[in-house]
């Protein structure tokens, strides 16, 4: 059983696939404890098992063997369905790539969790999300035609919007330059401190490393 | 090697595209073959053979040889006027003398009285025998001469084959064997005969031998053919060829389409390798000689699996049509199927893909580390739109027999292909605007399918010229099904009453008033030769229809008439003035057609021994198809006044007022009677024949829509999957992924149905009034089952084959 101040608690976590030359471990005996409102940045190189992690402690996939806890919820023996409702309304992402629904405006892009979850006020509360990214001026554009930054932009008032308890987020920087990368970084930072939202941050990048609570290095699936 | 399994796999939609195409064309053009063969065996029983060659004078024993070592079986028949006595009065009777091959196709009817019934005769009439027609019904049981011979009429001649033709010259019937003929002394040096010597086998056969006869022909001969059998057969006909013209050129747009949207996303998923191999330091050149040996390759792949899944298409097809038609359907061994097949898979492959390939070869390498959408300069849109459109234009060409159908389908497809992704897209625009307030669901479907990335107005379109194909199909089909079934009710004349006495004209119309018989108001008949146009000998013009040879030796129908006949319309000039004292004929369009004739030519006629001249004032269409009496030529009454002539009267009799018919033909005894509901009966076969052929055809575009539906919602499957990942990540359950899938098929299978539908009914209408001449009914159904249709074929299918989305894992959206 997971102590009440942790908001993610694994368990001698290990995710494993069947290959034609036999079974490959990804990640191997993983445990790990996320506390309510702290930074946690996992760094590791590419194949690492970061991003299989990460997909573990938001509940995306399934341990193949271990308890892992999210809200004091253990969600090894939960069907996606039912991780889904665990997540609802209290877990944010950032990806790499963005994902925005393209053919849809910045606001719309930010309206979605909120009416997934079926949150009433959606459209005040993207508006006002989108504010606080510095991008009021642009609720009604598409997002195709936004910048890299301005994506990523949208794509963390879409997270923030729901007010999450944890926020995941997968190379953040990743496809932008130096510049508008640290532009989103201080973004994401600030916000996290104003909300005392948990965050889980994956990046291979050491100026990101250092802006976390607390670092976590992997290699080869181990926590070193 | 790795790199060619993976274009192989990428490949893989396009191929069954193509290889579907191929087949089309392939079982197709076998199968039609087949049917059209079918459909003029049945007109050639019309005929009582697939050919005729017809003179005054005996023919040349070669002829026969020659068609038999062409592998025909020939038949002959000797016909005259002669008289024969009944009472010891004279009658004029048409002498018929056939041999045991006769008839070469369709069969002879007998009943032994008019109240009788009628059954099938498995010959001929046996030596000493003869067979009378109806007029002669009362000699059945009796002897009588013929010349020097005597005979036994032992039967009624209730159907003869050929009793086509100059129906209206018929005197009543009597039919002999030709062995006996020589018995009867009839024959002599100057008799007026007409020898018929009939020839039928398969259909290259026939072909191979008419061009050696057309060589051989004697002066005085003609050759008589379906093409110039009788005028409501070949009308059946010719719109039936025209009809599965159309329906296998819509299949093959379907097809194409499918080839268009699989090479679309073929190129789409080439993209990034290409970019990869253009990094490496690979050209342009080099990338494209690549793909081309690739398409080759899947040409040649696609073209022997088509080709062999077209032939053994036709099999099952041929089993399920030999129960609905009756008979087995007659082989046609041709080559030209595969090599049209061949032909048509190599240019929509090469005109749909090719251009799409290019445009793939020219991904900037920098996509290797930034995904930029690579922007298509305005040449190589128009390389890509302008080769479709000269693939489907070639096509269309070599598989349509109308050139104006050509044209026609191909601007159908082009204002599919250009206007479809317009209208559709401000539709949805439309939708959008209507509804801000929530963006969950109604609008973020709508974005999803605006969206330039997803390409789904693209695939939206193609579904929807697919949907059009089948709509115009069934449209026009049951346009022209309707149409033909209002031409030919039940209650339409089933007996000529021919040769009635002028003096006898108003007692008849009594007698089928006071018997309560339906019957049309009595015409004037006279029978004309065309002698000269414009003072020139018809003989020494030069036609260049060949059709217009046999009009030039024809006996033509003629009237006058004070009123347009029903069923006719005036094509040019204007009709005739009644009451003017001047000479004035009114010429049917098609016969005006053969002959080139135009408003103003002099006419100059011959009818019995008189001559008259006058100038073609209009030119009118005839309805052939209706039965009723029907004129080549009408004239003012004026004109008509002097000249020989008989009355004519068209009457529906039904079997309880055969024996008001018998007292009628006894009261009014220069009457002949002409059955012609055996004709009507094979002209309704051929229509419903034809039917059962359509559905064939839409069959076929159903099957080719489904592949079109498979291949587009397969290409836009990378793409749900990774939006299903994100909303699943964003905590979307999996009902809600289900709707948004669900309500977008249905969204997009309503966009479709509707627009599909308009533009069905638009194209339907052109189609039936511009190209098969027949009236167009709006009907709200096609809307209706359109839209129905299209919304749950595209919901099920959508939704059975995207199943695999609505449990994509939330991971696949950090990995992707």
């Amino acid at each position: 059983m997971a102590e009440d101040n942790l908001c993610i608690a694994l368990n001698q976590v290990g995710k494993f696939v069947d290959t034609p030359d036999g079974k490959l471990d990804i990640l191997n005996n993983i445990s790990l404890d996320v506390k309510y409102q702290e930074a946690v940045v996992i760094k590791g190189a590419s194949g690492s098992g970061k991003t299989t992690l990460l997909g573990l402690m938001a509940g995306l996939d399934q341990a193949s063997s271990g308890d892992v806890f999210l809200f004091g919820e253990n969600l090894a023996r939960r069907n996606e369905e039912q991780r889904a409702s665990v997540r609802a309304g209290r877990v944010g992402f950032v990806f790499q790539s963005f994902h925005l629904v393209q053919g849809a405006n910045a606001l719309q892009n930010v309206m979605l969790p909120l009416e997934l979850s079926g949150i009433d006020n959606a459209p005040q509360l993207a508006i006002e999300s989108l504010r606080q990214v510095g991008l009021e001026k642009k609720v009604n554009t598409l997002v195709e035609h936004l910048s890299g930054g301005e994506q990523q932009r949208v794509a963390i008032a879409r997270a923030f919007a729901i007010k999450p308890q944890v926020l995941f987020a997968d190379e953040p920087t990743g496809n932008l330059d130096a510049g508008t990368g640290r532009q989103i970084a201080d973004l994401m930072f600030h916000l996290r401190d104003q909300s005392g939202t948990t965050l889980v941050l994956v990046t291979h990048e050491s100026e990101l490393l250092e802006r976390g609570d607390r670092q976590i290095l992997i290699e080869s699936g181990r926590l070193l | 090697m790795k790199l060619r399994r993976a274009t192989i796999h990428s490949y893989w939609l396009m191929f069954v595209a193509t290889v579907i195409t191929v087949a089309i064309v392939t079982s197709s053009q076998l199968i039609t073959d087949r049917i059209g063969l079918l459909l003029d065996r049945q007109a050639s029983e019309l005929l009582a053979a697939d050919m005729v060659v017809i003179s005054g004078r005996e023919f040349d024993a070669e002829y026969r040889e020659v068609a038999k070592q062409h592998g025909l079986r020939v038949s002959s028949s000797v016909s005259m006027r002669t008289a024969i006595f009944i009472d010891d009065n004279p009658r004029l009777v048409e002498l018929k003398a056939v041999d045991n091959a006769y008839p070469l196709r369709g069969r002879l009817e007998r009943a032994l009285g008019v109240t009788g019934e009628r059954t099938y005769a498995s010959g001929i009439p046996a030596s000493g025998e003869v067979w009378v027609g109806s007029k002669l019904a009362e000699l059945v049981g009796q002897s009588f001469s013929l010349g020097e011979a005597s005979f036994d009429a032992r039967w009624l001649l209730t159907f003869e084959p050929d009793r086509g033709g100059a129906i209206f010259n018929l005197a009543p019937r009597v039919l002999m064997n030709l062995e006996d003929l020589p018995a009867t002394g009839l024959v002599v040096p100057g008799s007026r005969v007409r020898h018929r010597m009939m020839f039928a086998g398969e259909l290259s056969d026939i072909n191979r031998f008419k061009i050696w006869l057309t060589i051989n022909l004697k002066a005085g001969e003609e050759i008589q053919d379906l093409e110039n059998a009788r005028p409501e057969m070949r009308r059946a006909l010719e719109r039936t060829r025209k009809f599965f013209a159309l329906a296998i050129v819509l299949t093959l747009v379907i097809a194409m389409a499918a080839i268009a949207i699989t090479a679309r996303y073929t190129a789409n998923r080439e993209a990034p390798k290409v970019a990869m191999l253009r990094a490496f330091g690979i050209s342009q050149r080099s990338l494209f000689r690549y793909y081309l040996r690739q398409l080759g390759g899947l040409w040649v792949a696609a073209t022997i699996a088509g080709i062999a899944l077209g032939w053994v298409t036709q099999f099952p097809l041929q089993w399920a049509l030999d129960g609905w038609f009756g008979k087995s359907l007659p082989q046609v061994y041709s080559l030209k199927p595969f090599l049209s097949a061949t032909l048509v898979g190599f240019l929509a492959l090469a005109g749909f893909s090719l251009p799409y390939l290019v445009n793939a070869t020219a991904t900037p390498p920098m996509q290797v580390l930034r995904t930029a959408v690579n922007r298509r300069s305005w040449l190589r849109g128009l390389l890509i739109s302008g080769s479709a459109i000269v693939a489907v234009f070639v096509v269309l060409v070599l598989l349509m027999q109308s050139s104006m159908l050509a044209v026609a389908t191909l601007a159908l497809v082009l204002v599919c292909a250009f206007v479809l992704p317009l209208v559709l897209g401000w539709m949805i625009r439309l939708l959008l605007f209507s509804s801000q307030r929530r963006f969950w669901l109604r609008q973020y479907l709508l974005s999803r399918l605006q969206a330039v990335s997803r390409g789904a107005i693209y695939v939206m379109s193609g579904f929807s010229l697919v949907l059009i194909a089948i709509l115009l199909i069934a449209v026009v089909k049951d346009e022209l099904l309707g149409s033909w079934h209002e031409q030919l009710p039940q209650d339409i004349p089933n007996y000529f009453l021919i040769n009635i006495r002028s003096d006898d004209i108003d007692a008849v119309g009594a007698y089928m008033q006071q018997h309560r018989i339906e019957s049309s108001k009595p015409y004037a008949l006279a029978r004309a030769r065309l002698t000269q146009i414009n003072s020139v000998d018809i003989g020494a013009i030069d036609f260049v229809d060949p059709r217009a040879e046999h009009l030039v030796k024809h006996t033509f129908n003629m009237t006058h008439a004070r009123e347009l006949p029903d069923d006719n319309e005036i094509v040019a000039g204007e009709w005739l003035d009644a009451d003017s004292p001047r000479a004035q004929v009114s010429v049917e369009q098609g016969m005006a057609e053969r002959l080139e004739l135009e408003i103003g030519d002099q006419l100059t006629l011959t009818v019995g021994s008189k001559t008259l001249r006058a100038p073609v004032t209009s030119i009118r269409s005839v309805l052939w198809e209706n039965f009723k009496p029907n004129f080549y030529l009408i004239t003012n009454p004026e004109l008509l006044a002097d000249m020989p002539q008989t009355g004519l009267m068209s009457a529906y009799i039904e079997d309880r007022s055969r024996l008001d018919l018998k007292r009628l033909l006894k009261r009014f005894p220069s009457i002949t009677l002409l059955d012609i509901s055996e004709i009507m009966a094979r002209v309704r076969a051929i229509v419903d024949k034809a039917s059962v052929a359509l559905q064939f055809f839409f069959i076929f575009a159903l099957v080719s829509a489904m592949i079109v539906l498979l291949a587009a919602i397969q290409t836009g499957r990378q793409e749900r999957e990774i939006e299903s990942s994100l909303l699943r990540a964003l905590s979307a359950h999996t009902s809600q992924l289900y709707r948004v899938h669900v309500l977008e098929f249905t969204l997009m299978g309503g966009l479709i149905g509707f627009f599909s539908a308009s533009f069905a009914t638009l194209a339907g209408w052109v189609i039936s009034v511009y190209f098969f001449n027949i009236e167009f009914h709006f009907s709200l159904a096609v809307w209706a089952y359109g839209m129905l249709s299209s919304c749950l074929v595209l919901t099920i299918a959508g939704t059975l084959v995207s199943r695999r989305v609505y449990n994509v894992s939330p991971m696949k959206i950090l990995r992707s």
